[in-house]
Formats: C-alpha cells, sequence, structure tokens
C-alpha cells in the first residue's frame, strides 16, 4: 500500500519515503496519512471501479471475437486491430474524426472568441445576452438534436421553407453524407461555442488593465492591442480550451446518434465504437478495439498538448 | 516528473498489468469453449409452476402501449397469480434489442417475454438467448394451425420455432386519392411500376406535391422496401445464402429506382418518415409498413388510398416481403418466468386479442379465426394488408440473418438513390461485405448449431 502512495501527488504521500527509510512514523504524519486515506479513497474507489477498471475491461474485450448477447467468445489477440486498421472503413473513420474535431474545436473557439469579445463589451443588454449565449451549452443534446433536425428537413423545416422563399431548392441535409457532416458540425459549434464565449470573457476580464493603457498611451490601436497583448495573455485560457474541447469533441455522441442515426457520413471513432457494439453488427470485441484506439488518440494528443503546446504559454 | 523505472518498479508494474488483465477477465464472456451456440433440446416443463410475475419487453410498436396494457389487464383478471410487468425497452425495434443485447452481456435484469424483430431474432438463436417454443406450445395447447401460415414460418429454424408472430406487418402502397384524381388517373394503387412512371408526370403535373412518389427512409429499413423492386425485376439481395445482389436484375432495378430520382426526377427519398411525407402532402404516394396505417388516417388531411405493392417486368405478383415483430421467450431466465411468459404468449396471441391489438395499430392479425367484422367496419383499409398477406414472400436471407446487413444495404441505398454513386460498383462492394459478414459471423455458427 506505501509503495503505492509514494507515487501519489498528495503532500502528505510525498513525505512517506523519508519516513519509511528511517522505519517509523510519527503521530502526526500517522494521522495526516489517515485523513489523506478518508479524504482519497473514496473517490479513488469511485475512480477505479467506473473508469479504470472498465478501460482495463474494454482492452481485454478488444482481444475478443466476441458477439454482444453471446455468452462466449473467442482470444484473436491483435485481430481486431489489424482488421480496423486494414479495412476501408478506417480512413473514412479517421477522417471524419479528424475533420469532426478540427472544425468543432476550431469552429468553437474562434467564434467563442469573438463572441466573447462582444459580450465584453460595456453596453445595456450584456447580462441577458451573456446568459443567450451560454444556454444552448447547458440544453440537453437530444433535444437540440431533435430541434435543428427539424430546421434542416429538406422537405418541411424552417430551413427549406426560407430557401423555398427566395426561389432555392433545400439541400439534402440528412440523405448527403457530407452535407450531414456539415449539418452536424453546425449545430455542434453552435451548441458549444457558449462555453468557449463564456470562458473567453473570464479571460478577457482578468487582463491586466494597465497594460492595455500603457499600449494604447504607445499608440497602439484596438487590433495591435488584441493581437499582440490580449491573445498572448489569454494563451492559458486558449490552452485549457483546447485541451477541454478537443476531448469533448472526440467523445461527441448525442447530437450524432440523434441527427444521424445510421452514421452516414457522420461516423466518427466514438460513434463508430457505439454502432459497431450496440448498433446492428454487434460487434463488441472490435468495438472494444476501435474504443481502445480513441483512448490512444485521446492520450497521445494530451500528452502532446501538455509537452509542446504548454510551452508557448504565458501564464503572468 | 522524471520517472525511474527500476527493477522493483518494473516488477511491480508488471504485477499489477497481469492482475488487471486477469482481473478483466473475470467478467465478459467465457472463452473456454466454442463461440456458436447450439440447439437446446426441447425443455421440460413437466412440474413447473409459473412465476409469480415476469417483465414483458416491449417498443409498443404501432403505438400500441395501450391496447398492450388492455390486454394486460384482461389477463391479470383470468390469471391473477401471473404479474405482467409492461416494460417499454426502446422507442423501435433496434433499441429493444440493444438493451437486450446488453442484458444478455450483464447476465442480468433479462424479460420473460420480448418483442424481437425480423432482423434480430436470428441473432438470438444463433447467440443462444432464446428458447425453442416448441414444448410450451404442446403443453399449453397454442393453436399453432390456427396461425397464418407465411407469419408463423417466418421464426422456424433447423425445425423448431423460435417465436410467435405479434406486431406484424407489410409494406404497403398509401396515395393520395385527391392527387389521383386530379390527375385522372384511377382510384387504384398502379399494378407495375411502369404503370406508376407513366402516372408521375400527370401526378407532378396537377398535384403541387414536390414528388409522385417518395422512397422510404434510407435510415428506416431501405433493405426491406427495397426488395419489392429487387423483385419485381427478378433480382433479390441474395438467394438462399448467394449473395447475388450485383446481378444484373438487381442492378437493373436499383438502377431504375435511381433514374425515378435524377434522370425523370418525379421521385425523392425520404429523410425521416415517408409516411410523414406522405401525410404531410410533399408526396403523392409512398411505401411505408401497414404499422403507419392508422397513423396516417388520422394525420392525413386528404383522402388516403392504399393498395399492394406494384410489381416489376419480370414478375408482377409476389413482390411483397413480410416484416414485423414477433414475441420470444429468453433462455437466461427460469423455467418458472419462461412458463409464465408463455401462458400469457398464449393469450395475447389470442384470435380476441390480435384482433384488438389490430384494430388498434393497423398490424395484421396473426390468427387465421381472429374476428376483424368490427375493426374492417371502422379501418376498411386494413382488409388491402390481409388481403395481401396472401401474396408475400419470405424475405431475403441476406437481409434477416447477417448482423448489420441492413444498415449495409441503407448505405448502398443512400450511394445509389441520394448521391447518384454508380450502381454496379455500388452493389458489387455491397456483395462483398455480405459475404464478408456470412463468413465471419454466421456460416461459423451454423456449422455448430
Amino acid at each position: 500500500m506505501t509503495r503505492q502512495l509514494t507515487g501519489s501527488p498528495a503532500a502528505p504521500a510525498q513525505a512517506l519515503p523519508a519516513l519509511q527509510r528511517r522505519g517509523r512514523w510519527s503521530g502526526r504524519t500517522r494521522r495526516d496519512f489517515f485523513v489523506f486515506l478518508a479524504l482519497a479513497l473514496p473517490n479513488l474507489a469511485l475512480i477505479a471501479v467506473f473508469t479504470y477498471l472498465p478501460l482495463i475491461n474494454n482492452m481485454y474485450y478488444s482481444t475478443l471475437d466476441w458477439t454482444l448477447g453471446s455468452t462466449s467468445a473467442t482470444v484473436v489477440g491483435l485481430d481486431n486491430y489489424v482488421t480496423f486498421f486494414t479495412s476501408s472503413d478506417a480512413p473514412q473513420v479517421l477522417g471524419t474524426t479528424l475533420i469532426f474535431t478540427v472544425v468543432t474545436v476550431g469552429g468553437s473557439m474562434v467564434l467563442g472568441l469573438l463572441v466573447a469579445l462582444a459580450l465584453n463589451a460595456k453596453v445595456r443588454g450584456t447580462t441577458f445576452a451573456r446568459s443567450a449565449a451560454f444556454a444552448p451549452y447547458v440544453l440537453s443534446g437530444v433535444g437540440v438534436g431533435l430541434v435543428w433536425l427539424f430546421i434542416f428537413d429538406p422537405g418541411y423545416g424552417v430551413l427549406s421553407w426560407l430557401l423555398r422563399g427566395i426561389g432555392q431548392q433545400s439541400p439534402q441535409w440528412i440523405n448527403d453524407p457530407q452535407l450531414s457532416l456539415v449539418m452536424v458540425i453546425i449545430v455542434y459549434v453552435w451548441k458549444n461555442l457558449g462555453y468557449c464565449a463564456v470562458v473567453y470573457l473570464a479571460g478577457l476580464q482578468s487582463l491586466p488593465k494597465d497594460v492595455m493603457e500603457a499600449a494604447s498611451l504607445d499608440g497602439a490601436n484596438g487590433f495591435r492591442r488584441f493581437m499582440s497583448i490580449s491573445v498572448p495573455l489569454l494563451s492559458p485560457t486558449t490552452f485549457f480550451l483546447l485541451i477541454t474541447t478537443m476531448i469533448s469533441s472526440l467523445q461527441a455522441f448525442d447530437l450524432i446518434r440523434i441527427m444521424t442515426p445510421l452514421g452516414n457520413g457522420t461516423s466518427t471513432l466514438i460513434y463508430e465504437a457505439y454502432l459497431q457494439a450496440f448498433g446492428a453488427y454487434n460487434r463488441a470485441g472490435y468495438s472494444a478495439a476501435i474504443s481502445v484506439v480513441l483512448f490512444a488518440i485521446l492520450l497521445i494528443i494530451t500528452v502532446l498538448q501538455l509537452r509542446f503546446v504548454e510551452r508557448k504559454v504565458h501564464y503572468s | 516528473m522524471a520517472m525511474n523505472l527500476d527493477r522493483r518498479n518494473f516488477l511491480g508494474l508488471a504485477g499489477l498489468g497481469v492482475g488487471a488483465a486477469a482481473l478483466a477477465a473475470c467478467g465478459g464472456p467465457s472463452t473456454s469453449g466454442s463461440a456458436a451456440s447450439t440447439s437446446p433440446s426441447d425443455i421440460d416443463f413437466t412440474g413447473v409452476k409459473p412465476a409469480g410475475s415476469f417483465d414483458f419487453w416491449t417498443s409498443h410498436p404501432g403505438q400500441s402501449q395501450a391496447v398492450e396494457q388492455s390486454i394486460i389487464d384482461k389477463f391479470q383478471a383470468k390469471f391473477p397469480d401471473i404479474k405482467v410487468n409492461l416494460v417499454t425497452a426502446g422507442a423501435n425495434y433496434e433499441e429493444i434489442a440493444q438493451k437486450f443485447q446488453t442484458s444478455q452481456a450483464a447476465k442480468s435484469a433479462l424479460p420473460g417475454l420480448v418483442v424481437l424483430s425480423d432482423v434480430w431474432w436470428f441473432r438470438y438463436y444463433t447467440n443462444g438467448n432464446i428458447i425453442p417454443l416448441d414444448g410450451l406450445i404442446k403443453q399449453l395447447d397454442v393453436k399453432i394451425d390456427d396461425f397464418q401460415k407465411s407469419l408463423v414460418a417466418d421464426y422456424q429454424y433447423a425445425n423448431k420455432q423460435w417465436a410467435l408472430p405479434y406486431g406484424r406487418s407489410t409494406p404497403l402502397f398509401y396515395y393520395n386519392k385527391d392527387h389521383f384524381k386530379a390527375a385522372g388517373l384511377p382510384d387504384r394503387a398502379p399494378k407495375t411500376w411502369q404503370e406508376f412512371a407513366e402516372w408521375a408526370p400527370k401526378l407532378q403535373a396537377s398535384s403541387g406535391a414536390k414528388y409522385a412518389y417518395i422512397y422510404p427512409a434510407l435510415a428506416g429499413y431501405a433493405g426491406w422496401t427495397l426488395q419489392n423492386n429487387l423483385w419485381g425485376w427478378g433480382g433479390s439481395w441474395s438467394n438462399g445464402w448467394t449473395f447475388n445482389c450485383d446481378s444484373t436484375e438487381s442492378v437493373t432495378a436499383l438502377q431504375w429506382a435511381q433514374d425515378s430520382i435524377y434522370k425523370d426526377k418525379w421521385a425523392g427519398v425520404s429523410s425521416k418518415n415517408a409516411a410523414d411525407d406522405f401525410s404531410a402532402g410533399i408526396t403523392s404516394t409512398t411505401i411505408s409498413s401497414t404499422g403507419d396505417l392508422l397513423g396516417v388516417l388520422k394525420s392525413a388531411k386528404f383522402n388516403v388510398g392504399v393498395g399492394f405493392l406494384p410489381g416489376g417486368p419480370k414478375a408482377e405478383t409476389n413482390v411483397c416481403p413480410t416484416g414485423g415483430a414477433g414475441l420470444g421467450i429468453p433462455s437466461g431466465v427460469s423455467k418458472e418466468v419462461q412458463l409464465a411468459a408463455a401462458t400469457f404468449l398464449k393469450f395475447m396471441t389470442e384470435p380476441e386479442n390480435t384482433a384488438a391489438f389490430s384494430a388498434a395499430t393497423g398490424y395484421m392479425p396473426t390468427r387465421v379465426s381472429a374476428d376483424m367484422t368490427a375493426v374492417l367496419a371502422k379501418t376498411p383499409q386494413i382488409k388491402t394488408a390481409m388481403d395481401q398477406l396472401a401474396v408475400t414472400k419470405v424475405q431475403d436471407n441476406a437481409r434477416v440473418f447477417l448482423p448489420g446487413a441492413d444498415q449495409e444495404m441503407a448505405k448502398a441505398a443512400a450511394k445509389i438513390l441520394t448521391q447518384q454513386g454508380d450502381v454496379k460498383a455500388t452493389m458489387t462492394d455491397l456483395k462483398a461485405t455480405l459475404e464478408g459478414i456470412y463468413t465471419k459471423d454466421v456460416k461459423p455458427k451454423l456449422k455448430a448449431s
């Protein structure tokens, strides 16, 4: 037990190796240790049971040829990974995941920053505008998906009605796989840019006013102040948003499930994993392998971000 | 942050990894035997007493929750010792299948009776998830000869009966009588698609509707309704276990469908639900399930006509597939629960109850002796569905027996009908996919069973 704790970042645990070397614990250290256990163990137990155990289980299932619903399976080693990476689906799924992630992360952050700049202005009605901008983020993805489906419906949707008004036919948003992806991306960005806007707004409001005033006195215009002062000083916020929105995008599910149940053109890694196991195919082992691929990608992206992107972040 | 991995750390990590792997192996499926199921022999229910209660998992096909509950109430008046818990286990056949499969994996919370659709029951059979009903049919004296033969035969495999028909449907041809009248067309469904192709321009010119015909939504069982086109042209998704969706006949059939959209421009493809599009007046005709009949009659603001599915150049009749759902009993519950569920299954499928179910939903009565006089007096269109039953055809193996085939068919149909993809190339790809699914997921299990 104590060996595991030596690796913990918690302060009481850091003191343990030295004490162990001395071979005894003082009364206070022992008391601190029990307090640490009492506070941390319930959370650690929950994380272990509901995060790490399923993760390990999933890795094990990825080595099986297992049909969901069947009580037996065959161990196939890395066959599921080989099947995925050599199938014609892999480039399509990975490509869709890449497009969806890049566009939704980029779109949410850029539009979120623009909205935040607008919301930061000292004019009447900004409180209402801030609430309105954030509202879509807290709405249910299922509800949002259903409403937007009605808007995009080429037969009797609101968009179709507007387009007919100017003599245009509605595009086949739902049946055309490429347009389906565009449709889902638009809705995803609309739903999530409020989150980026609020976080950026907090960042903008914490920028030091004296630096801005000094730059103004030196003759820097608004754009120059924004590019040379605001953007660099917002880099911790940008870095935080980059990590959280990228993870959210790679895990996006509800809108895709509601708006394009077959995943035709919108099958990202996570949706493909769902379709393979819980859709029509019931390939639980294969689905687990796709999930592991997604996990590995998330892990690599996060490590790369922490290692390289964070270097460019100005914390003060 | 630097980590020194000495020998002790390495051994510790290795131990942790082995422990984790061992822990993971404790759950999930067994890897000690064959993945294939074996057909259980007849189960002996002698001396078994029915359980006091069981769950009935349903998706309420055809918005049938109220009629299901009323049949349950009648059952409990007759069998007060058996409580039936009506459980909404999903909004459609796929969701209920998902829940059922997940419960199988978790080995818990299984129902006594479950709704299973045409494309799912065979998978339950190959996985050993459902029991054969032959012993229970005999013990409870279920009048199997009184069921519609084609409907009950759909659930027979390896000389056993794996389910009984419940919310059974066929596709129907729906048409807007007002549009037909305005176009000067006869008040009937077309006999063939060629005849309809002649009618379509007249309909488009006079009706004001966007389309003369709308193909059903591709996410809504495209593989089911497109069998009508394939069979009419002498093609199919498969013939037995031979996958011939790339045959000249099949390709010609789907090329004709593509031309109706892109060349002749009188047809479209529904985005969500063809029955809703039809009711909304977007199209003059469509094909949809008999289970949509009452909904369409209720929501349409015009006179609705229904008819048999049109034939094609090679076959004018027997071009309508059966479909819909049956009821099965899981293998993972106790014999007591299975017997209680079978007692209710017998009651649920009795003539007066199947007539009541049909009246409430538009699904076909599954019993020959069901008295439909009152139902037909109220909704005469149901008679068309009943009459069409005589000219239905069992679905292609590829659609109903291959896991995920319906989805692959929908994707192929999307390429052809919404992206104007090359028909021959798309069907050749589909054939390869279907053969792959058969070889990997079905063939080994058929050999073992």
